[in-house]
């Protein structure tokens, strides 16, 4: 059985830059591998000025690396035909302000060669699955933040891509906003999208990534499953609903009684500021819709 | 998931290209530059109120008119178009990377020669429909005046009794000043010279570090381009025995490409005179903007294929 080709292929990149006033290189990305199957989740994760973004860049072309090599299902980035699999998010992205959110997906669907009623059904498509056919004859000068994402969200898989790089898809967007990107996100991997997305949002990568890699400085430190990764070998969590309080008891005692386990911590868990939030403007947006 | 059916080969290249130069003229027309239309009019119409003293007799009366319309017209179509085909390419590059649009477009399977080959076809598709409208305003408005000056001159000359053969050559003196084909043709080699502008912008613009960069560099090669061939010839004449060596030869070839001659371009000046621009001349100057196109898109495409973003 032949092997099956990796969706992203990132072998010992390096990635220098020439500065100005120092004479040494800047190094942005050194000696980062990343291998991404297909359908999987990858999230990059790290702080401001890691080598996120240029990582990324260099998968798509658009830097060269210094030293190593990158592909897309087996085809090198250098090479335009690498891109014909790929849609790709920019971090903050701008698109064109004199175009509709309907003519700008028409133009990019057009660049990827796409012509007559299957560009037209594709267009409708996104616009319906990124929620914006309401919006869709308005001027993206016009649209907010977030609809912004979404919209370049779809551009992004106008071609039907199989791979989707996302850079900081919900920087600046607000709950709601988020919560729409990510559920946009779950969607792309039921349909066995691979995605690449990098962040410093670490809650919402680790919602939504099944694999994660940890860059800091320009290495890559951690990587690898999430699972794996964040579980804690030696510890259980048990969560209760409408426990008795002689139960909780119980069960402590049972604890207690065992030589080696040790209750560590024990009280009601906390929801997310987050949730919170989505739950409260969602009974408010339902009260104020409710027939007078 | 299948995906789309992907482009390759010469015609997805030319659908590419078209789509992205369609977008540029899209992307200008809506930034309202189709406004100095308005200007252009209300030059055409002073044009047809420009009376110099008058020097020569009454059976010239109404030819400096013509004259004038015409050259306040071709003046008018050459500043816009240059002007236009200048600040429009300096600005679509650089506004595309500071937008990150261009992170976008280069991210789908778009060649970056591509890119460039359509952003200067957008502009240039912009200049040669305003140079179209111009000319039809230009062409519409000289008709009219034409047949006016024609009835007048008639009428004079048949008051004065003049022969049948000196009516001829007079009707042929003012209809040589009217509408004609040389008329069109000097329109179009405002276009061609617009070209050659428009592609040495988009070369300065793929290494410029600024729109402002890009244009006062373009303006100034333009201006020079006016004087270098005079220039050039002055100064190997100067040199005993240089003009036939390689040396000269280079320095002649290497100067010609950085400014681009367009003192070539003077024939316009003769047409509005009323002198006929002979084919051959509107060939050569066809081949040269085809020449200086080719040459400063690659030129283009040699650095802005190294870039990175």
């Amino acid at each position: 059985m032949s092997e099956i080709t990796p969706a992203v292929e990132i072998r010992h990149l390096v990635k220098d830059f020439k500065t100005s006033f120092k004479r040494q290189p800047l190094r942005a990305v050194d000696d980062v591998s990343i291998r991404i199957m297909p359908g999987e989740v990858y999230g990059l994760i790290g702080p401001n000025g890691s080598g996120k973004s240029t990582t990324m860049k260099a998968l798509l072309g658009l830097v060269a690396p210094t030293l190593g090599q990158c592909a897309i299902f087996g085809k090198d980035s250098l090479k335009v035909d690498s891109r014909n699999e790929v849609g790709f998010l920019p971090e903050n992205p701008y698109f064109y302000k004199h175009l509709s959110g309907k003519e700008t997906l028409e133009f990019y669907g057009k660049l990827c060669g796409i012509r007559g009623a299957a560009l037209k059904d594709r267009v409708t498509e996104l616009l319906e699955l990124v929620d914006l056919t309401g919006a869709s004859h308005r001027r993206i000068g016009g649209y907010s933040k977030g609809m912004l994402q979404r919209i370049g969200l779809a551009q992004a898989l106008i071609q039907q891509p199989r791979l989707v790089i996302l850079d900081e898809p919900t920087a600046g967007v607000d709950p709601i906003g988020s919560r729409e990107i990510r559920d946009l996100i779950f969607k792309l991997r039921e349909q066995g999208i691979t995605v690449f997305l990098c962040s410093h949002l670490l809650e919402q990568v680790q919602e939504v990534c099944d694999h994660v890699g940890i860059i800091f400085r320009g290495k890559m430190v951690k990587e690898g499953k999430l699972e794996d990764l964040i579980a804690i070998e030696d510890q259980t969590e048990l969560i209760l609903k409408d426990a008795d309080p002689a139960l909780i008891a119980e069960i402590e005692a049972l604890v207690a009684r065992d030589a080696n386990a040790e209750l560590i911590s024990s009280g009601r868990p906390r929801t997310t500021l987050e949730r919170l939030f989505l739950r409260e403007t969602k009974i408010q947006d339902s009260m104020e819709n409710l027939p007078k | 998931m299948n995906p789309l059916p992907a482009n390759a080969g010469i015609p997805d290249h030319i659908a590419r290209i078209t789509v992205i130069a369609f977008h540029a003229f899209t992307q200008l027309v809506r930034m309202k530059v189709f406004y100095f239309l308005a200007f252009f009019a209300l030059i055409l119409i002073a044009s047809n109120f420009f009376n110099l003293p008058q020097h020569e007799g009454p059976e010239a009366a109404g030819l400096d008119v013509l004259r004038a319309i015409k050259s306040w017209s071709l003046g008018a179509m050459t500043l816009f178009s240059v002007v236009l085909s200048i600040v429009s390419t300096a600005l679509l590059l650089p506004k595309d990377v500071e937008d990150r649009t261009l992170y976008t477009i280069l991210a789908k399977p778009v060649p970056r020669l591509d890119y460039l080959a359509g952003k200067l076809l957008g502009v240039l598709l912009l200049i040669f429909v305003s140079l179209a409208i111009m000319d039809a305003l230009m062409t519409g408005i000289l008709h009219i005046r034409t047949n006016m000056v024609l009835a007048d001159q008639m009428g004079f000359a048949k008051a004065n009794n003049w022969t049948p053969e000196e009516i001829t050559l007079l009707k042929k003196d003012i209809l040589d000043l009217g509408p004609s084909a040389s008329l069109q043709a000097a329109v179009f080699a405002v276009f061609l010279k617009a070209t050659i502008i428009a592609s040495l912008a988009l070369f300065i613009s793929t290494f410029s570090t600024s729109t402002l960069f890009t244009t006062i560099i373009a303006f100034l090669i333009y201006f020079i381009g006016h004087f270098q061939a005079s220039a050039r010839d002055a100064f190997l004449s100067q040199q005993a025995g240089m003009s036939d060596s390689i040396f000269a030869k280079i320095v002649t070839l290497l100067v010609a490409l950085v400014f681009p001659d367009f003192e070539l371009f003077n024939v316009i000046d003769a047409v509005i005179q009323g002198a006929i621009l002979p084919l051959a001349i509107l060939g050569k100057l066809v081949l040269i903007a085809i020449l200086y196109a080719v040459f400063y898109i690659l030129a283009s495409w040699l650095i802005f294929a190294k870039k990175e973003f």
